[in-house]
């Protein structure tokens, strides 16, 4: 399953923003994290009301670990594939990183080396995860303020090894393209030229902030405008079905939320989503 | 244990443990990702406990990543509490954070290593110059001092 219907703009659900976003009206694509939705109890009301409206709501992990050497919990897969079916969602999503190790929890998602070993780590973990899900996985490359010492691969050449073996879909969020290349000292959209473009699933589309030396990537700033340049350049080269804003905390009002969204729309090209009739 | 999985637990020890930062990585980025590491666990535990953060005011910062720099996360919930436990042990937890705490410690059964469940019997407890009784579910906060 390659090709998806064109969703447009949506945005990452969250409690605190779940007012805002029940109100959007030509919402049809929302994004809850994985872990804060119970696999049995009842759903948060919001994304009940989102379910009822039609609005595509897709799971989005952050603790399965798939770039971990060990193993994923298979407790942890269960309950993303029993999410996926409670939301009746048309895939689920994951991130090409690492949370824990020996027992111990990194509270943040790690990167993992760009090296064969890491690459056949990252594929076994998403076989394992695939075989219990009805739906395909999407995989999102992080933003990593810092890289291993052992890279074999460029960040391309890793990316496409991983999805063609593992047979998933690609997560491309363009904040961190932005951060790493950033951070980095390379080139945002020369990844663009390079990566299966027609393989993104999704994208999402989040602010950060300077410091220490450092782009940082918190989900917790306005989205800048070089990243917005960013959208507009991978739509120009291939438009993906869905683009979502991705914010996790400090929320603005919602008026500039609605401007965050309207900004993501018009780089991209599709509707605005926060007007009836758009 | 593989090479791979030993050289991730390393790397999750010098950002967690404060362990030393792994042969051939960039110690300045790795220490710039530790720090950033505990301004979001900051964060997460100051939403969980958000009485504890506002009580210790301008010292939250400081306080929690002298606590925290050596402490993996137990999740936000429970290092929130084992740091306020422990401010109280030695009374250093402020008044305004007692019915907080002192909330938590009447309404949930925690034992310090495994996850916290809710209490079926009424409990008194105290904290900070607090106390809370819980009846029932039902929460009465009583200023001691």
């Amino acid at each position: 399953m390659r090709r998806m219907i064109p969703y447009g703009v949506g945005i990452g659900w969250r409690p605190e923003i779940a007012g805002f976003v029940a109100a959007l009206p030509g919402l049809r694509f929302a994004e809850v994290v994985a872990e804060s939705v119970h696999a049995h109890g009842d759903l948060p009301a919001g994304l009940t009301g989102l379910r009822e409206r039609g609005v595509a709501v897709v799971p989005h992990g952050v603790k399965l670990s798939l770039g971990g050497a060990e193993p994923v919990d298979p407790a942890r897969v269960t309950h993303l594939a029993a999410v996926a079916r409670r939301l009746e969602a048309p895939l689920v999503s994951e991130h090409i990183a690492y949370v824990r190790a020996g027992g111990v929890e990194a509270g943040h998602l790690l990167p993992i080396p760009r090296s064969r070993e890491a690459v056949d780590a990252v594929v076994a973990n998403v076989r394992r995860t695939r075989e219990e899900l009805d739906v395909p996985i999407a995989l999102e490359p992080i933003a990593a303020l810092f890289d291993w010492p052992d890279d074999e691969l460029d960040e391309a050449a890793f990316l496409t090894e991983i999805l063609d073996r593992s047979e998933a879909l690609l997560l491309l969020d363009v904040a961190n393209v932005y951060a790493n290349a950033r951070n980095r000292g390379t080139d945002p959209a020369a990844l663009f030229d390079r990566l299966p473009l027609e393989r993104v699933a999704y994208c999402h589309v989040a602010g950060g902030s300077a410091h220490d030396g450092v782009y940082h990537d918190t989900h917790t700033d306005a989205v800048p405008q070089e990243v917005l340049n960013l959208v507009a350049e991978l739509c120009a080269r291939h438009r993906p079905p869905a683009l979502m804003l991705e914010r996790d905390g400090s929320y603005p009002p919602a008026a500039e939320l609605t401007a965050e969204l309207d900004a993501i729309a018009a780089a991209s090209g599709y509707p605005a989503i926060t007007r009836a009739g758009a | 244990m593989s090479g791979l999985a030993a050289r991730q637990a390393a790397l999750v020890a010098a950002l967690t443990s404060g362990a030393p930062v792994p042969p051939g990585f960039d110690a300045r980025r790795v220490e710039v990702a530790r720090v950033a590491l505990l301004r979001k666990r900051a964060g997460e535990v100051a939403r969980q406990w958000p009485g504890l953060a506002a009580a210790l005011g301008p010292r939250w910062h400081g306080v929690w990543a002298g606590w925290a720099a050596t402490r993996p996360t137990d999740g936000s919930l429970r290092d929130g509490w084992d740091l306020a436990r422990e401010l109280a042990a030695r009374d250093d937890l402020p008044p305004a954070a007692g019915a907080e705490l002192a909330t938590r410690e009447a309404t949930m059964r925690y034992d310090g290593t495994t996850a916290p469940r809710p209490r079926r019997l009424p409990a008194v407890r105290r904290a900070a110059g607090t106390i809370v009784v819980q009846a029932a579910g039902r929460v009465r906060v009583l200023r001691a001092t």
